[in-house]
């Protein structure tokens, strides 16, 4: 790849973005729609600024955040716990990955009517709708890195005298940890999506609540905002555990961990 | 032991103790039903239906139509242009970022902007479902059409392809397996998608039936939707594996990247 071929194409990353901006300006301008329903560019903005108190803003985005950590924690902790049992102790394994590979078919969001029954419509539902999102993407990626152990380097580590629990948290665990990262990933995009229909379908607070609350007053340019803000943090988020959290502490086997 | 009558027996051991549980009181039985009350209730599905009339076929033929449609729509957009951008360096350039972005707002967030503009009727699903599936065709198309080895092209030409042919005949065998993969998790991310858009505004549709029973606490309802969400959703997973190795026999084992 040469040189100018290469600007070129940095100045382009910025064009697609900006064409769409344009276009869909010049449609709003011109009034080819209903601007009340399809709101443009600047009308966004001016949403943006006036109806969302910047205040009000940032609770809905520090409740979401929370409940999204929350459950991100433990669906993550559970995840590569039960990951790495089941994919040091094999007998045991079998048994307790029966039940998990059970209900892993049923998506995440087709528990929300069941957490509402189960734990009303206040915090817990969400959380656990949050873990489940985090849960099986950690477990089934721990369990397969646990899997597919280059077993020279257990080999090695034996020969070296290590045994049972020194070698699997010295060396089984660390060995996996690229495939962890791989899950932690895949986790936080679905329980960031479950977030959201979480509080789509049954909140008082947060971003899922701001866009449904804004449609049911027909605010639909703080609908628009909320989504690309939704979308902000979601990259900005996954951002910073790619970067800092996986490309810093993995750098030693970053190679083919993720994608 | 063979692992798979491990599992099975433990499953059986596990619904034993939840039965026996169940009859002995110690589980309230409106949040979690015996599991004879269960089965008793999937008789009442198929033949009475929830609400009264609407049977499961229902329900599960108004989930796949929804979703094949919004599936089809997506991919006939998504493919014809993923292989227009991914044979051209500054396009893709200019789509990175916007392809980015969009796959990082959350779909289920799009929900009240679907509403806001389509209404709430079959119309927002179906584009929903489309967008949500239509970023994963995408992705993998482009990818595809840009990593076509370079020998097939440089042998194509050597045997006088002219432009026609060497599109039909090169480039889009080379591209069809990213092509298949990415219709594969796409049609995985329409399945969650639609689970949770049936929850608003429709009676039809598994998303809805387990958010009717929701309403009327009927969690043994929400239980047997689950399951049949979950088998509906293996049932797909599994034909999609088989057309694969029907349909391209050479790609068998491709890495699927891209989620």
């Amino acid at each position: 790849m040469n040189h100018s071929r290469f600007t070129r194409g940095l100045w382009a990353s910025w064009l697609g973005f900006i064409t769409l901006l344009i276009i869909w300006q010049i449609i709003s301008t011109l009034e080819l729609l209903n601007p009340v329903v399809f709101p443009g560019p600047a009308r966004v903005v001016e949403a943006a600024i006036k109806d969302v108190p910047l205040e009000r803003l940032l609770q809905h985005i520090g409740i979401s955040l929370l409940r999204v950590a929350l459950g991100f924690s433990i669906g993550f902790g559970a995840g590569v716990i039960l990951g790495v049992t089941t994919g040091w102790y094999l007998q045991l394994g079998s048994i307790l990955r029966a039940p998990i590979e059970l209900i892993r078919p049923i998506p995440p969001l087709a528990w929300i009517p069941l957490a509402i029954i189960w734990l009303g419509l206040g915090e817990p539902s969400k959380v656990l709708i949050i873990f489940l999102g985090a849960f099986f993407p950690v477990f089934t990626n721990t369990y397969k890195g646990m899997l597919n152990i280059d077993p020279l380097i257990i080999r090695a580590a034996q020969t070296l005298g290590l045994q049972g629990r020194r070698l699997l948290l010295r060396v089984v665990v660390p060995t996996t940890l690229p495939d962890i990262a791989t899950g932690m990933r895949i986790g936080w995009s679905y329980s960031f999506g479950c977030m959201v229909a979480a509080e789509l379908i049954a909140a008082k607070s947060g971003l899922g609540y701001l866009i449904m609350n804004a449609r049911q007053v027909g605010q639909i340019a703080v609908i628009v905002y909320g989504v690309i803000l939704i979308g902000i943090i979601n990259l900005i988020t996954d951002f910073i555990i790619q970067e800092i959290l996986i490309k810093r502490k993995l750098r030693w086997q970053f190679l083919g961990a993720t994608q | 032991m063979p692992e798979f009558i491990v599992k099975i027996t433990t499953i059986v051991v596990l619904i034993v103790i939840w039965e026996s549980l169940s009859r002995a009181g110690y589980l309230n039985p409106l949040h979690f039903p015996s599991p004879s009350k269960l089965i008793a209730t999937f008789w009442e599905l198929i033949t009475i239906g929830y609400p009264t009339g609407i049977t499961v076929w229902v329900h599960i033929r108004a989930t796949v139509v929804r979703i094949l449609q919004g599936y089809a729509l997506a991919a006939v957009v998504a493919i014809p242009l993923g292989l227009v951008i991914g044979r051209s360096y500054l396009l893709q350039r200019a789509a990175n970022p916007v392809i980015t972005f969009a796959r990082s707002i959350a779909v289920i967030s799009l929900l009240p902007l679907a509403i806001a503009w389509f209404g709430v009727g079959e119309l927002a699903r179906v584009l929903l479902i489309t967008w949500g599936c239509f970023w994963a065709i995408l992705t993998n198309t482009i990818q595809g059409a840009r990593q076509v080895d370079m020998n097939y092209i440089n042998a194509g030409k050597m045997l006088g392809c002219g432009r026609k042919q060497m599109f039909w005949r090169v480039i889009l065998p080379a591209t069809l397996p990213r092509i298949f993969a990415g219709m594969k998790i796409s049609l995985g991310v329409g399945f969650m998608i639609i689970i949770a858009v049936e929850m608003v505004g429709t009676i039809k549709g598994l998303g809805a039936l387990i958010q009717q029973a929701r309403f009327y606490y009927s969690s043994h309802i929400a239980i047997d939707g689950m399951i049949f969400i979950g088998i509906f959703g293996l049932l797909i997973s599994f034909v999609l594996d088989k057309l694969e190795r029907f349909i391209l026999p050479w790609a068998v084992g491709l890495e699927e990247v891209e989620r």
